[in-house]
């Protein structure tokens, strides 16, 4: 912790710009990607941070909205430097991107549009991205669904959305719908205690419960 | 000047909505940018998927900035990606001081039960978007799927098709991912190689 004691604010506040912006120059495919970099240079090598700490953050950048990557600076930098800390780290991780990106999109259109080896190396990256999507969207699947209701809520909302109702509009109900869900499974979940007694476990109230501390653990 | 304010507070609402990471960003995106407003095609928007993903750095910032540039150039990218940021260091600063400890109140577990729910759905989503653009030739036409539910026979549009080295090199990534820990750098440029490869003789 040495080096977490000493360091002055502008240290701190350079080496966050200086770490982000490495992070997010080098880390191709973004968010859960960069974990294993930021664990390198945040936990062990500047000790700025535990490593319950980062499990934390891996949760929280989860389920808080907005991309990974800059929750996970804006988390970090807070905790490193407080709010200044986290403007710097988010510059840090903005200014890469943006400059890579720029200087494509401006040579985007004197592309060839019908070379053909062209064409298809996107077309094979576009395949590669729906491989890697229906992975990543299974294993949330199976992380996120644990009931029969929960599995048709969510193919009910995913018919809507090809139904083109509004992505947007569709988070937007989920809200009071979990708030409603939620409501009626702790309530579903004290009257089962109330009628088990203390001694007597039904095997559905067991599983019940097992499930929704894995859930929780997850959380 | 106000094409840059309208671009900034679009990425704004993205932001607020995108739980869970870039890939949510793409039903929003398409339902926007593709269906709502035109200023893309599907194709467009397949191919700037594409550089978001092999280029280096998060790949809703990236996105982000390739679309505010399509919209209105280097502002356009400066308002979208700055957009995408803002709501970002507000909710963040605060999550991280204060919602680790509400983790457990009825109002944040609920949002998030219902929340991650969507969001699955969302997914599940993109992944048929991504279909039309690499498995399939053109969209997925779901009015013929509902034809067979009247019981006729669907009539399905002229440029739908099946591609054979998008289903080739879509199958061998699910295989590689799920076997094997090749980390998503070397499983895209792979694809990107056999993909010019495979366009000669397919």
């Amino acid at each position: 912790m040495d080096d977490a004691v000493t360091m002055s604010t502008t240290k701190r506040l350079l080496l966050l710009y200086c770490s982000f912006f490495r992070i997010t120059a080098l880390v191709v495919g973004g968010g859960l990607a960069m974990l294993p970099v930021i664990e390198e240079i945040f936990v062990v090598k500047r000790k700025l941070l535990t490593r319950e700490e980062l499990l934390d953050m891996t949760a929280l950048t989860q389920t808080v909205p907005g991309i990974i990557a800059v929750n996970s600076a804006v988390y970090i930098g807070m905790k490193v430097a407080g709010v200044p800390g986290a403007l710097a780290a988010v510059a840090g991780a903005f200014t890469p991107p943006f400059t890579v990106i720029l200087i494509i999109a401006s040579l985007f259109p004197r592309l060839d549009p019908h070379n053909r080896y062209l064409l298809g190396a996107f077309a094979g990256i576009r395949a590669c991205v729906t491989g890697m999507i229906l992975v990543t969207g299974t294993r949330m699947f199976r992380r996120t669904v644990k009931t029969r209701l929960e599995c048709a809520v969510v193919l009910i909302f995913f018919v809507l959305a090809i139904l083109k109702v509004s992505p947007a509009l569709l988070i937007l109900a989920a809200i009071p719908f979990g708030w409603c869900y939620v409501w009626w499974q702790t309530r579903r979940l004290e009257q089962a205690e109330k009628s088990a007694g203390p001694d007597a476990e039904s095997s559905s109230n067991e599983s019940e419960s097992a499930s929704k501390d894995a859930g929780e653990g997850r959380s | 000047m106000t094409q840059y304010i309208v671009l900034f507070f679009q990425f704004c609402k993205f932001s607020v909505l995108c739980f869970g990471g870039g890939y949510m960003l793409i039903p929003l995106l398409t339902a926007e940018f593709v269906d709502r407003e035109g200023v893309l095609t599907m194709d467009q928007f397949g191919n700037l998927l594409s550089v978001a993903q092999v280029t280096p750095g998060p790949v809703g910032l990236n996105t982000a900035t390739y679309v505010g540039f399509v919209n209105g150039g280097f502002f356009g990218s400066l308002a979208a990606s700055l957009g995408l940021i803002a709501p970002t260091i507000v909710i963040g600063c605060s999550a991280a001081a204060g919602i680790a400890r509400w983790k457990d109140k009825f109002v944040v577990k609920g949002m998030l039960k219902g929340t991650r729910l969507a969001a699955v759905a969302l997914i599940m989503f993109a992944v048929t978007i991504f279909f039309g653009m690499s498995i399939f030739t053109g969209a997925i036409p779901w009015e013929a799927f509902g034809a067979l539910f009247r019981l006729q026979r669907p009539v399905l549009p002229e440029e739908f098709g099946v591609s054979p080295s998008g289903i080739l090199i879509c199958g061998t990534v699910i295989v590689l991912m799920v076997k094997s820990k090749l980390p998503t750098t070397v499983l895209l440029l792979g694809s990107a190689a056999a993909g010019a490869l495979l366009s000669v003789f397919l």
